[in-house]
């Protein structure tokens, strides 16, 4: 029931209960003891109206009124209080405890919806404190991470730092963003001074010969700008006090996620590695010249039992001789041939460009070996563009290419056949062609043609003569002209040789050795 | 009967030409050291028709060879031939501008070759007089 109704209920039947309490028992009981006490002629009419009012008054509305007071206040006012202390309870922080529901009414509902606050904010703070916990829990594991991310982060550094050659990274501008400590001790510059510049400033990178960087900071560029693929070098650092040494220089983009956002320069000092390619190649000339004089002692004596100075040999004698001979004439050869090598490698080759004929050129090789071709009974036949202009070419160098290939190509062609040599523009290159109707390369050789010592399977039965160190050399000295060389064979059917050689022509290089000597 | 200085500090090699010259009908006069040969060059009563010079001697090297012939006006006439083991450009030229005929690679040729090579300076040295 309301509570509403409920005082009104009380009110009404403390009214009623008042009134038959009155009329039935204090208006009687009040008569009865004015008229014992024999009040009436001392008060008078308003006296005894007035002391009946007292009367009344005392024995009916005070006591219904104490009981309707007693009965409002156990329905009312407890449960008001008892909720009062109770959320005060709660209010101090014991979420534990509940108002003691007594009744349906609305102080019940009070007590009831207090309850299932108190309940809703308990589990609430229940779910927050769980929450808290696993905040808490996560805040520890991501401590722990943070903790070993630094700890790889510093390894890592210290990985990058501890590396034994140089290492520089700059972003997509080329400013440096990290060295090591390799790099401090090679260039002579503290980290601090290097961070922040654009690594060509610090890092002066040149030829042996020159100063010019421009062939090193256009490929880093490229590598950087295009996204290509890394890019080696090997050039001279100067240090920061203008001393220059040798490096090897690797120079890769770094990518992440496609983008590329620097680049990273790897360079090593190989000042050790070029000190012993150096003696190898001073080994190489000096034992190539020691072997010169017994080389020369061998053929000049064959020479004398062959010319019957020291009487007539037999002819098997003749031919043991002759074996000799020939023999000591290959191995002159090959020591001319290693010789010629060591120089081209050593790149202390003289490059003395001159204007040059090319079809004179090759006109003259043909001379030279007219016997050869001539003894095989084969023709060599020369064709070129008209009006060729002459380009400036080492004519030492490119003469030995003709020499080389012609030789070849009579060497590795049987009887009879022919030999073209085509000589013709092609944009900016002059491009000469060497073909034979020879045995050709097979197919599985052709890979590796160009290296040294190298002979293909085919030949080594045909002609025993013949150092694999011909076609090394062609090459070799194609590429230190600025040319490039293809060619293109089958077996049983011929060779065609083409070599390219620029129409600006060849750098002078002031060099110290040539060829054949 | 032509006569050549041969200087050549190689045994082996001074008996191959030795035995060569004297098959072909030209004098060998041998040396084993450069020092040797210009004492004799110095003192002899005719001058040989040609030098057949090593460039690497013990004792001195072919320029200083040359240096010494061409400060004797007697001996400065001669021609040389210089046969040696090696020849870079930087000594070929050296030799070839102190008045050396010919410079040839030892290893290269047969003595065959190397008598014609004689024959020609000699054919060229005297069409040069004859001109004079």
């Amino acid at each position: 029931m309301e509570l509403s109704k409920k005082i009104a209920l009380i009110v009404f039947a403390g009214v009623v209960l008042s009134t038959i309490w009155t009329v039935f028992m204090v208006l009687p009981a009040v008569s009865a003891l004015m008229s014992v006490l024999a009040l009436t002629h001392q008060f008078g009419y308003y006296g005894q109206v007035a002391l009946q009012a007292l009367f009344i008054y005392l024995f009916s509305i005070v006591p219904i009124s104490v009981i309707v007071w007693v009965v409002v206040r156990r329905m009312v006012v407890n449960p008001i209080i008892h909720i009062n202390e109770t959320a005060k309870i709660i209010a101090s922080g014991n979420l534990g405890k509940r108002v003691d529901i007594v009744s349906n009414d609305e102080i019940g509902q009070l007590g009831a919806s207090l309850n299932a606050m108190v309940g809703n904010l308990a589990s609430a703070f229940q779910n927050m404190a769980n929450s808290l916990g696993e905040v808490t829990k996560k805040e520890v594991e991501l401590r722990k991470n943070f903790k070993a991310l630094a700890e790889s982060k510093a390894q890592d550094e210290a990985l990058l730092t501890s590396i034994g050659d140089g290492v520089i990274a700059t972003d997509h501008e080329g400013k440096i963003i990290f060295t090591n400590k390799e790099t401090e001790q090679m260039l002579g510059w503290k980290t601090e001074e290097m961070i922040g510049s654009i690594w060509d400033q610090v890092v002066t990178a040149m030829e042996e010969r020159s100063e010019s960087l421009d062939q090193v900071k256009h490929t880093t560029i490229q590598t950087v700008l295009k996204g290509g693929s890394k890019a080696k070098i090997d050039c001279f650092l100067a240090k920061r006090d203008g001393t220059k040494f040798p490096v090897a220089v690797t120079v890769s983009p770094i990518i992440n996620a496609g983008v590329i956002f620097g680049m990273i320069i790897l360079f090593r000092d190989i000042t050790k590695e070029k000190e012993v390619d150096r003696m190898k190649t001073e080994f190489i000339s000096l034992a190539s010249h020691q072997l010169r004089t017994p080389l020369s002692a061998i053929r000049w004596f064959a020479e004398l039992m062959l010319d019957g100075t020291s009487g007539q040999l037999s002819s098997e004698q003749h031919e043991l001789a002759q074996n000799i001979s020939l023999s000591a004439e290959r191995m002159v050869e090959l020591v001319n041939s290693l010789l010629n090598i060591s120089r081209i490698e050593s790149g202390r080759i003289i490059i003395d460009p001159q204007p040059t004929d090319l079809v004179q050129l090759a006109q003259e090789v043909i001379k030279d070996v007219e016997a050869k071709y001539k003894e095989k009974n084969q023709k060599v036949v020369i064709s070129a563009h008209e009006a060729l202009p002459k380009i400036s070419i080492d004519p030492r160098l490119v003469r030995q290419v003709y020499m080389n290939l012609l030789t070849n190509a009579i060497k590795y062609s049987p009887q009879g056949t022919d030999i073209i040599i085509f000589i013709s523009r092609k944009g900016e290159e002059i491009i000469s062609q060497v073909s034979d109707s020879g045995y050709g390369i097979p197919k599985k050789d052709q890979g590796k043609l160009f290296q040294k010592f190298f002979r293909a399977e085919n030949i080594i039965k045909v002609e025993t003569d013949g150092t694999g160190l011909g076609l090394y050399l062609v090459k070799a000295i194609i590429e230190s002209s600025k040319g490039r060389i293809w060619f293109s064979s089958e077996e049983g059917k011929g060779t065609t040789f083409w070599f390219s050689l620029p129409v600006a022509g060849t750098p002078a290089r002031k060099g110290e050795v040539s060829l054949d000597s | 009967m032509i006569q050549v200085v041969i200087v050549e500090d190689e045994k082996l090699l001074r008996e191959a030409i030795v035995r060569k010259l004297d098959g072909k009908g030209i004098q060998p006069i041998p040396f084993e050291s450069g020092k040797t040969a210009l004492e004799y060059l110095k003192g002899a009563p005719n001058m040989p028709d040609i030098i057949w010079l090593d460039y690497y001697l013990k004792d001195i090297n072919g320029l200083d060879f040359m240096y010494e012939i061409k400060e004797d006006s007697r001996l400065s006439k001669i021609p040389v031939m210089v046969v040696s083991n090696s020849a870079s450009a930087e000594k070929v030229s050296k030799m070839l501008a102190v008045g050396v005929q010919k410079y040839l690679l030892k290893a290269d040729y047969t003595l065959d070759d190397l008598i014609k090579a004689i024959d020609q300076i000699l054919a060229q040295v005297k069409k040069e007089q004859e001109q004079k």
